[in-house]
């Protein structure tokens, strides 16, 4: 059994959907820095994927850090950075903007908007 | 190539590359060619004119050698049918010196076959894992599954898809499997051609193949018209009172679709996308070519 839940949906690359499962995972702590992360073979065998889709997933993880390959011991969660960099801050702005301009369409207000990220975050994070 | 038989043009023309260590799902309806491109990559049947290559060789000239190389399994599989699985197995591990004995015992196990009893007996979907089994064994560099899953319960499919992902740690590994149900393919492939009389009609990977089709729903402002002739890029145009529908095959984002819109129809109140599985491009696909060259069948 893979460590994080995946329902793979239409209209978007599978190895796109994966990369968001395992995100959403490690912010819900349901991986923990640290533990291991199933092969490219065990997530090809469990999704019934190709292993080339698997091993693209992992390697846009393991790019972002947040997975990390130890030799000899496999693929493990990575450890999440305390405070984000300036860098990463920056590329989510294209993703609220597109929130804002979704907001503003439906004729939210901020304080609606703000009360709905804060409602998904504790849902996400328990937090 | 393309391969007749009498009047009747099988294979028409077909160009198709199927890349090294790619899974690749040729789909197409019954009787679209999908057999006959197999058997011609078999060399059970010669094109009439053109030429196919499988493993780097002229599939004319392909011999023991380069069949050792290559499993089958077929709809219509054949089985000396008087055989166990236990006789099948030692039969078939003689002919490939490539035959990896654990992994037959995996599979062995996986597809919970009986051993000592003759495979008369045995249900279809039974003497489908069977063939596969003693396919998948020698570890093949090239399966050709034709129509593997038909007529078989989701359980046995799971169990042969779960058999062949068996190998996948193997080097440049190549499936081409044929199939006009999508849906068992559709997170395996890496690749899908679509077929359809005779004729290829796209080849593209299936991430690609995801992500670019919407089905659009518009709703224009209360008295407008539209003419289903603005849509010669969408699939399927439909118009009902103030709602036209249709099958975008270039989306590429909201926002560049949404423009799109904007000018073609400048009276759209509003409009939704909405993702295709592929089972639904395919029809939208395989619907839109006819509507585009009716056959004369």
């Amino acid at each position: 059994m893979l460590p994080f839940p995946l329902r793979i949906q239409p209209g978007l690359p599978i190895s796109e959907q994966l990369v968001y499962a395992v995100k959403k995972a490690v912010i819900s702590g349901l991986l923990k820095p640290g533990s291991k992360f199933p092969s490219v073979r065990a997530v090809s065998q469990e999704l019934r994927i190709h292993p080339n889709t698997a091993h693209k997933a992992i390697a846009v993880l393991v790019g972002e850090g947040l997975l990390e390959v130890h030799p000899g011991i496999g693929t493990v969660v990575g450890q999440i950075p305390a405070a984000p960099t300036e860098k990463e801050l920056k590329l989510l702005e294209g993703e609220v903007e597109r929130l804002v301009v979704e907001a503003k369409n439906r004729r939210l207000r901020l304080d609606d908007l703000q009360r709905i990220v804060k409602q998904q975050w504790n849902r996400l994070t328990g937090e | 190539m393309s391969c007749r038989f009498g009047k009747v043009e099988a294979v028409r023309n077909l160009t198709l590359a199927v890349l090294a260590g790619s899974i690749y799902a040729f789909l197409g309806t019954n009787g679209a060619g999908k057999t006959t491109t197999i058997k011609t990559l078999l060399n059970l049947i010669k094109p009439d004119s053109g030429t196919a290559r499988v493993l780097g060789a002229d599939s004319t000239l392909l011999g023991p050698r380069e069949l050792a190389q290559i499993g089958y399994v077929s709809e219509n599989q054949e089985l000396p049918e008087r055989l166990t699985v236990k006789q099948l197995i030692a039969y078939c591990r003689s002919l490939y010196p490539t035959w990896d004995e654990s992994l037959c015992r995996r599979l062995t196990e996986k597809f919970a076959l009986p051993a000592d009893r003759p495979m008369k007996g045995f249900s279809r979907g039974m003497k489908i894992k069977a063939a596969l089994l003693v396919s998948l064994a020698y570890r093949p560099q090239l399966l050709l599954l034709d129509e593997p899953f038909s007529g078989l319960d989701p359980l046995v499919r799971d169990d042969l898809i779960q058999g062949m992902l068996e190998l996948s740690e193997q080097e440049n590994w190549t499936v081409f499997i044929s199939s006009h149900d999508i849906e068992e393919v559709e997170r395996l492939a890496d690749h899908v051609g679509i077929i359809d009389s005779g004729v290829l009609t796209l080849s593209e990977s299936s991430e690609n193949l995801r992500t670019r089709f919407r089905r659009v729903d518009a709703i224009l402002e209360e008295g407008a018209t539209a003419s289903p002739a603005l849509f010669k890029d969408g699939l399927l145009p439909e118009v009902s009172g103030s709602t036209i529908r249709w099958v975008e095959s270039h989306y590429v984002n909201d926002e560049e679709l949404g423009s799109r819109i904007k000018a073609w129809l400048p009276d759209c109140r509003a409009w939704t996308g909405t993702p295709l599985t592929l089972r639904e491009i395919f029809i939208s696909l395989t619907r839109a070519q006819r509507a585009a060259s009716p056959l004369s069948l």
